[in-house]
């Protein structure tokens, strides 16, 4: 439209670049004085006005902003033709968008087309609107118009693109594709198909139809000539061959693949699941929920006599036999990786061939052993094996790889593959204690011996060796947990420095440091590694549950709060701007990315991280103000009351969760962010593979958020129901609480418990029972924080009853003093589970009946400031429940101060006299086993290498590491965390102090 | 799954963390969506035998120019897959495509001076030639070599100085921004 009149907006384009260029470069002050100048000439200019509006959003004034645009869409409408065009209604829609009002730039667009039907151009804006409105329905219309006008292929496809999306995400009928389909038929019939993609989207609706035989026929007519490589052909025929349960026809294709492609898994994995009949293997690959596919391929036989079996695992074999005659000279794993993959099938058949396939185990491992890859290759063939199997295989494995040993490379990758099928076969944990350590030392030699080799590679580079001191660390910390010698755990983090000071950039090591630091309570070092991961964008999403789990639990809360607000602001800004991205693909003509691209955003958006990330940072507000009743407020004003959380909390039950986060990453003793097998004893233990971690996770985690969701308005609630409470209570001797606050309190609490899988009676019971010390607390389980969370608003329910008063003190009493009786004297290294614990007592649940207090004590003081007055004449008499309040106060008083004096003593411990201990633990017996063996190994090699040897670049960092550094640091951040705990306390202390002097005048 | 394949957008969570595994940098996600929204026929994935992806490239069209050319943006091979040949099969998987797809003329690269292991792999397995030096073109005023190769058995037209760099600036889209940043950090890992 611009250019029939020439100009942008009506205004010639030399005025307006220089206000471009000026907002380009950010001089916004410039900008407004040249557009002043401009408006003064063209007062009623849309364009104008939406640079203006532009201008001030930039400035961050919003509101003037949205009302400039509003003044500019006014005239839009009112005024005539010639001033709209998509310059002028591209940038309002800019501004529109960057103020959160998508719908007022699609009513402008809207608004234009409707003026000038056919204007493209104008509807291409239009249909971008949608897109970013993610309106699938509006964005079909749009589409169809465009391509009735225009008559181009790419606007039937976006038409058939806003349908396909209406039928995945909308979950609309079916029958729409049919619509579809009918378009592209009529338009290929008399314009045929030009783009390669468009003949994708073509096949994948009919495939979403089940229409298999007519997606084979247009693939092998003329419209496949559109894919020009030929094996990706093969693959699609392949695949629709195989679900149209043509399953001989599918072997041919796929043995044609395999010829062109030997190296093709899935495509052979597809071929034998042709081979067998066996539609299963569609499960494995459809499952694109996680990360990592599973590992473990379901096979079926039973449709299949053994006759039947048999001919087909030959003519599989011979198929693999002559791929790995042809490939003989390459170093393709695949056509080996298959032998194994038969002799697996045929152990599932029933064949009893475990010597066989153990046997092409170890012809692979001695082909490929030595290759970093040769464990996760083999982890799943391993799987199907006995426990007696796997260890037999290890067996093999050690005498083959001694046997065979030529160079020293060679040797070094075999023994670390051995060890790390000793890990994945879970074997590893079936060792005496002694062969463990004996076994830590040689890999602590073998890794010294080995270091010259590394000596000219680049920074970068990964180094010979940089495994093991993963799995050293790895025994290391079984060790310690089979004997609860703090000495492994402590060597363990000297093995792991000492590697990130040669290698800087080693994630494992970091990964590995950050879970033991945050086990023994050294969570700000733990912090430190994590930051030097480097995790930003889509990887908060993937690797922040490495830590995010223990920042929750800690009184860190100014890191916790960065770590959680960078996340969510990347979430956020993500499914802000990922529609702008959509419609990049729409112009590009890559039709079947706009689908991926719009699951992906859901994905994003479904996932269970992101909803629990949002409640948690709310509550972190409320624990960070809880200690001011007015600052609370506020943020509960911000939070609308906690109703929204509510409402979350009920969606919850229904709402697909999505697992987006890498657990594989993880080390052994935490699979996932809530289990730790260290908090527990080595008997009690069943080695199981990280697999799958997250489809145990789903149904806790989503009570979880369910249950925190409903704090923040529970907090509320106990507020207004205390805020009245005292008053009435010395007035009317009544129960408290407005009745509809209390009535949906009542119902808070039943759903809360219901949450924590009990009853409201029977939780009551619970509590009360606990506080009696009729029960322990053990049978709160690890929800024993959310109990007590209960109890504190059950209190809040029914303030008036003294009994529930004296519950809730004898309930924290007993929880907080038990803890700190079992602590006792020992040190943080080995008691931090319950520090967390008393961390999360204190500044959840004890943080909000703290709120209540206040509330109640905040009621029964005289309004305004008549501090002098209220004395004599707004006295309120005493009453049981202000002797309930008094009795709180001084019973919470005395519970945090027994808290403050545990951590005082820590505190106050000679931080050199911890050093000290901690490195004698590290002294090893010459004489006997025990921890010390693999540092000395290590500290010798330092002690006697040469440059010459090792290189400067190592050379220097052997030199510069030092044991003593490392448990200074250890121990500084252990320190560093009690203090902040210590604030913490204090500043509970001292409100409860003032709580105390203000009823001394109740 | 495939050992080289074409990515799709859910890869990008493995990508990532391929990244994280083996390179120093790593790019905003916005970059990453940019080109495998834009040429999604250009990006590869390596995939293991057990589904994990391992390796990847990430390459662009430069259509602006006169010759329609290919341009390899990040290659990443995670530490423990190398030695394998995946780097070269990613490689040439995406050159073809260029070819194929695209029908570009030839690809260019940038690699720093100092990745010995990289120069390697693209001079002597890939048939790439020096095309230019870029005085500190990398963030840490390391230079890096602008390097080609001819697709379809063309020559290659020289042409030195003021045509080099200004591809990356092209406007294409809501991501050129964040492209130059990204470019800075280059191809770096094919040891």
């Amino acid at each position: 439209m611009a250019s029939k009149f020439g100009l942008a907006g009506g205004i010639p384009e030399r005025r307006v670049r220089p206000i471009w260029d000026a907002i380009d470069s950010r001089q916004f002050k410039n900008a407004l004085k040249l557009l002043t100048s401009l408006l003064s000439k063209y007062p009623k200019s849309p364009y104008a006005l939406a640079l203006k509006a532009l201008i001030h959003e930039r400035m961050g004034k919003p509101d003037e902003a949205l009302a400039v645009c509003l003044d500019a869409k006014d005239l839009l409408y009112k005024d005539d033709s010639s001033l709209m065009d998509d310059l002028t209604l591209s940038t309002l829609q800019i501004v529109f968008q960057r103020l959160d009002h998508l719908d007022l730039a699609t009513s402008c667009y809207a608004h234009a087309c409707g003026r000038f039907p056919n204007n493209l151009e104008l509807m291409m804006g239009l249909f971008n609107c949608y897109v970013r409105e993610y309106s699938f329905v509006k964005q079909q219309q749009t589409a169809i118009k465009m391509y009735k006008l225009a008559g181009e292929e790419r606007f039937l496809l976006w038409a058939v693109c806003s349908i396909q999306l209406q039928v995945l995400c909308d979950k609309s009928g079916e029958k729409l594709l049919l619509l579809a389909e009918g378009l592209l038929k009529k338009h290929i019939a008399s314009h045929s198909m030009h783009e390669p993609e468009a003949l994708m989207v073509y096949i994948s609706l009919l495939e979403q139809q089940s229409k298999y035989n007519d997606a084979l026929e247009v693939l092998s007519g003329n419209l496949g000539s559109l894919l020009v490589i030929e094996v990706d052909k093969l693959r699609i025929q392949g695949r629709l061959l195989a679900r149209a349960r043509d399953y001989s026809a599918a072997v041919d294709v796929y043995k044609k693949v395999l010829e062109l492609s030997p190296d093709d898994w899935e495509c052979f994995l597809q071929y034998l699941g042709c081979l067998f009949e066996d539609d299963s293997m569609w499960k494995f690959f459809d499952d694109i929920d996680q990360i990592h596919p599973t590992k473990h391929i379901e096979c079926k036989f039973s449709h299949l006599t053994e006759e039947m079996f048999d001919s087909r695992i030959s003519s599989a074999s011979e198929l693999v036999q002559k791929l790995q005659r042809d490939t003989e000279n390459s170093n393709l794993r695949g056509p080996h990786l298959a032998e194994i993959e038969i002799e697996k099938r045929k152990f599932l058949f029933g064949k009893k061939n475990d010597r066989e396939l153990l046997k092409s185990l170890l012809q692979y491992f001695l082909k490929f052993g030595h290759l970093a890859c040769y464990a996760s290759d083999v982890e799943a063939f391993l799987q199907v094996l006995p426990p007696h199997k796997k260890a037999e295989f290890v067996g093999m494995l050690v005498k083959n790889s001694d046997s065979v040993s030529a160079s020293a490379t060679i040797e070094l990758g075999q023994t670390t593959t051995i060890l790390k099928v000793q890990e994945l076969t879970g074997n590893i944990f079936e060792l005496p204690l002694g062969e463990i350590e004996a076994s830590a030392v040689k890999l602590a030699k073998l890794y010294c011996q080995n270091l010259p080799l590394s000596k000219d590679l680049d920074p970068q580079e990964s180094m010979f060796g940089e495994e093991l001191l993963s799995l050293i660390s790895n025994m290391l910390v079984q060790l310690f947990w089979r004997t609860r010698h703090f000495g492994y755990l402590a060597e363990a983090i000297m093995v792991l420095e000492l590697g990130l000071t040669i290698r800087g950039h080693v994630w494992q090591y970091k990964i590995l440091l950050l879970h033991i630091y945050s086990y023994i309570g050294a969570l700000p070092l733990a912090f430190e590694r994590y930051k030097a991961l480097d995790v930003k964008n889509i990887l908060t999403e993937t690797v922040s549950h490495h830590i995010l789990h223990q920042m929750l639990e800690s009184p860190m809360w100014v890191d916790l709060s960065n770590l959680l607000q960078d996340y969510l602001k990347f979430m956020d800004d993500h499914l802000k701007e990922s529609a702008d991205l959509t419609f990049l693909a729409y112009r590009h003509r890559n039709y079947s990315k706009v689908i991926e691209f719009v699951l992906f955003k859901e994905r994003l958006q479904q996932s269970n991280q992101y909803e629990a990330a949002r409640v948690e940072a709310s509550l972190l507000q409320l624990k960070q103000n809880a200690d001011s009743i007015e600052e609370e407020e506020r943020v509960l004003e911000n939070l609308k009351s906690g109703v929204q959380f509510v409402d979350l909390s009920k969606e919850m039950g229904s709402r697909t969760l999505r697992f987006n986060e890498d657990m594989q990453t993880r080390p052994w003793w935490t699979p996932c962010p809530e289990k730790n097998y260290l908090l527990g004893s080595f008997e009690e233990f069943s080695y199981c593979p990280k697999e799958n971690v997250n489809k145990d996770r789903e149904e806790n985690v989503r009570r979880a958020i369910q249950r925190k969701s409903l704090v923040p308005r529970m907090i509320y609630l106990s507020i207004q129901c205390s805020a009245t409470a005292l008053k009435e209570s010395v007035e009317t001797n009544g129960s408290g609480g407005d009745v509809k606050t209390c009535g949906e309190l009542k119902s808070l609490l039943e759903e809360y418990t219901k949450m924590l899988g009990s009853s409201f009676s029977d939780a009551v019971g619970m509590i009360t029972e606990i506080s009696q010390g009729a029960r322990t607390s053990e049978s709160l389980g690890s929800d024993l924080v959310d109990w007590l969370n209960f109890a504190v608003f059950w209190n809040a329910w029914s303030l008036s009853s003294q009994e529930h008063w004296h519950v809730l003190n004898l309930l924290f009493e007993r929880l907080i003093l038990d803890r700190i009786k079992s602590m006792g004297s020992s040190d943080m290294s080995s008691c931090y589970s319950d520090v967390q614990v008393l961390v999360q007592i204190i500044t959840e649940p004890l943080g909000w009946h703290c709120l209540v207090i206040q509330a109640c004590t905040r009621s029964s003081l005289p309004t305004g400031k008549k501090k002098k007055k209220a004395q004599h004449s707004d006295h309120l008499p005493s009453s049981p429940m202000t002797q309930a309040v008094k009795d709180s106060i001084h019973s919470l008083c005395s519970t945090v101060q027994e808290v403050s004096t545990w951590l005082t003593n820590q505190i106050n411990n000679p931080e050199d006299a911890q050093v000290e201990k901690f490195l004698s633990t590290l002294k090893r017996n010459e004489d006997a086993g025990g921890p010390g063996h693999v540092l000395w190994v290590l500290e010798s090699f330092i002690a006697s290498s040469e440059e010459s040897e090792v290189g400067s670049r190592i050379f220097e960092a052997l030199k510069t590491w030092s044991k003593a550094d490392s448990t200074r640091k250890t121990v500084t951040a252990q320190q560093k965390l009690l203090r902040e705990f210590l604030q913490i306390c204090e500043s509970k202390r001292e409100l409860l102090e003032k709580l105390k002097q203000q009823m001394t005048h109740v | 799954m495939v050992c080289i394949r074409r990515a799709t957008v859910d890869d990008l969570l493995a990508m990532q963390a391929c990244n994280l595994m083996c390179l120093p940098e790593n790019y905003q996600m916005k970059y990453y969506l940019y080109h495998i929204l834009s040429w999604p026929q250009l990006l590869y994935v390596a995939e293991d035998y057990n589904g994990r992806i391992v390796g990847y490239v990430l390459a662009k069209m430069e259509e602006e120019s006169n010759e329609c050319h290919g341009h390899i943006t990040s290659l990443a091979v995670l530490r423990t897959h190398r030695k394998l040949g995946l780097a070269t099969k990613l490689m040439t998987a995406a050159q073809a495509a260029m070819e194929q797809v695209y029908g570009a003329e030839y690809v260019s690269l940038h690699v720093r001076r100092s990745n010995r292991a990289a120069f390697n792999l693209y001079t002597e397995t890939l048939g790439y030639q020096i095309n230019d030096v870029e005085a500190k073109y990398y963030a840490d005023g390391e230079d890096a070599y602008d390097m080609r190769k001819n697709l379809k058995g063309k020559q290659i037209h020289h042409h030195h100085g003021g045509g080099g760099h200004a591809h990356h600036h092209h406007g294409a889209g809501c991501c050129s921004g964040d492209a130059k940043e990204a470019e800075d950090a280059k191809a770096t890992s094919s040891k």
